[in-house]
């Protein structure tokens, strides 16, 4: 296999502990946002080489979906978790965000989600407070928004 | 009485819109979160589900190939 594309660090530099795992939950409903989750799969794991990407096939999502029926129709899930490499506490509170991929409802606001969840999780790999910068981020999207429907009076797709 | 009417129906519009844009606000702020979030408390148990599957093996990362 090419370095290129291998899951984990880089072997190119100095290998440094992955930061996040990644999960993604798809029970396989025949949505737009699978469709563009599969099809743009591939240059997503190529740009979180970083980090180990765990996918749950359709088995262990609908076992998941029957566990917490409330996530029924809001995968694909993308589930970022942080990893506490100081304490690895089991303890000390699991941190992360995650994308409900499976609620937008065309395949042009999917595609805009994941793009922005590439985008978030590239330029805020090395964030002291990641939960901090996506709560700043949806502050920032909710006023952004407001003024888009006070200056235009009209409410676009949501996305951040 | 004209321009009392004409002030109330102005009002009442102004009102109306403005009760629009509160709800419309709202409304993207919840589908927002809905959509994005923080993982909180409430995702605990499924946090620790998806880790414990990590750490007993039963979760490989992905190393290519077709998507399961």
């Amino acid at each position: 296999m090419e370095t290129r594309d291998r899951i984990g660090p880089s072997q190119d530099g100095p290998v440094k502990p992955p930061r996040f795992r990644i999960f993604i939950v798809d029970s396989g409903w025949n949505s737009a946002a699978r469709r563009v989750l599969h099809d743009n799969f591939e240059l997503l794991r190529q740009l979180q080489r970083e980090s180990p990407i765990y996918f749950l096939g359709r088995e262990r999502s609908v076992e998941l979906m029957r566990i917490y029926p409330a996530l029924v129709g809001k995968d694909p899930i993308i589930r970022v978790h942080i990893i506490d490499r100081g304490k690895q506490r089991r303890n000390a509170g699991f941190h992360g965000f995650r994308l409900h991929l499976g609620l937008l409802r065309t395949s042009e606001d999917a595609l805009l989600a994941l793009q922005n969840f590439a985008k978030f999780v590239g330029t805020h790999r090395d964030s002291a407070n990641l939960e901090a910068d996506m709560r700043a981020k949806l502050r920032r999207e909710g006023l952004q928004g407001a003024l888009e429907i006070v200056l235009q009076g009209e409410a676009h797709g949501v996305s951040i | 009485m004209l321009e009392t009417s004409g002030d109330i129906v102005s009002i009442g519009l102004g009102a109306l819109a403005v009760g629009y844009i509160v709800y419309e606000i709202d409304r993207r702020q919840r589908r927002l979160h809905e959509i994005w979030g923080v993982l909180g408390a409430h995702d605990e148990a499924r946090t620790a589900l998806l880790e414990k599957m990590v750490e007993t093996g039963e979760l490989q990362p992905y190393t290519g190939g077709a998507l399961p």
